[in-house]
């Protein structure tokens, strides 16, 4: 079970970062989801689902929670975006990188997070539907809409 | 038939995500498929959806390597031992104190004087012990230096 945590620790951070908007917020939330799920060895049922929706709603709680107690301010956006590091100062990859980063910092979190958990981590619509805890009818529907307003902000941000 | 016709002459609008995603059915592929044969609109979506669906599956969203979350959950295991640990020995320790106590007390074969002298003097080093342990958790929580490397 370390193991296969160990190789969900990257797309939990990436939803986590999405969430709350900071990377190194992110890694504790991940820890802390971590220490929740060592902490309690038989709170995971093989027979209820995969392990990898299961232990992202225990992060994306996490994040939840954080959020809850965060004040107006403490949040540092800086990690996500950084308009100073322009496109043609990076290599091709990094700019592709950077540009989906940017594209995706203009979403609200609610869009962030449906496009990581399908399109990064390639959950399926069921199993998104179990991490965001809603009805699997609509999972397609709020996918499309937060594609389509990740295509606006990459167009907007190629202008 | 007529009803049919109307359905292709309409946009799939959402139907373009499942379809891309491999999550419709025969039949609403079917109905994507024969609406985009005739829809440039539509068709040049579900290909713009479909590069950046796959855009994003190859971004680095996270710079934390597997090893890095492998090192983490060790560190965790770590803390909830020693978290262990320390409630077996804290709580050993209070229950063999209050059995010494409780015989120590109830002992018949030693004076009263003795039993307060040596009350007393423990009692001095209990009081002692918690007013340094206060002190040091007071300068701990408002050290700012405390995080600072040397």
């Amino acid at each position: 079970m370390r193991q296969e945590l160990a190789q969900l620790g990257g797309g939990a951070h990436a939803l986590a970062t999405q969430l709350l908007g900071n990377a190194d917020d992110a890694a504790d939330a991940v820890q802390d989801a971590f220490t929740t799920v060592l902490s309690r060895p038989g709170s995971y049922d093989a027979g209820k689902g995969a392990l990898r929706p299961w232990f992202m709603r225990i992060v994306r709680n996490r994040c939840l929670d954080m959020l809850r107690r965060r004040r107006p301010g403490d949040v540092s956006p800086d990690t996500l975006h950084n308009p100073a590091q322009g496109p043609e100062e990076l290599l091709d990859d990094q700019e592709r990188y950077t540009r989906i980063h940017c594209a995706l910092t203009a979403l609200p979190p609610d869009k962030r997070e449906i496009i990581v958990l399908r399109d990064y981590m390639d959950l399926s619509y069921a199993e998104i539907a179990d991490v965001l805890g809603i009805a699997s009818g609509t999972v397609m529907s709020r996918l499309h809409r937060a594609r389509l307003a990740l295509k606006e902000a990459l167009e907007f941000d190629g202008k | 038939m007529a009803s049919n016709k109307r359905q292709i002459d309409q946009h799939v609008g959402e139907f373009l995500s499942g379809y891309i995603d491999g999550e419709l059915t025969q039949q609403e592929r079917q109905r994507v498929d024969i609406h985009c044969d005739t829809c440039a609109e539509c068709r040049v979506l579900r290909d713009e959806l479909r590069e950046i669906r796959q855009e994003v599956g190859d971004a680095r969203l996270s710079e934390v390597g597997e090893d890095r979350w492998r090192e983490m959950m060790d560190d965790t295991g770590v803390q909830a031992t020693r978290g262990i640990g320390w409630l077996l020995l804290i709580g050993g320790l209070l229950l063999a104190a209050g059995i010494g106590i409780y015989e120590f007390v109830t002992d018949p074969s030693v004076e009263l004087f003795a039993k307060l002298l040596v009350a007393a003097i423990y009692g001095g080093f209990a009081a002692l012990f918690i007013s340094v342990l206060r002190q040091r958790l007071i300068e701990r929580k408002s050290d700012k230096y405390k995080d600072v490397e040397i």
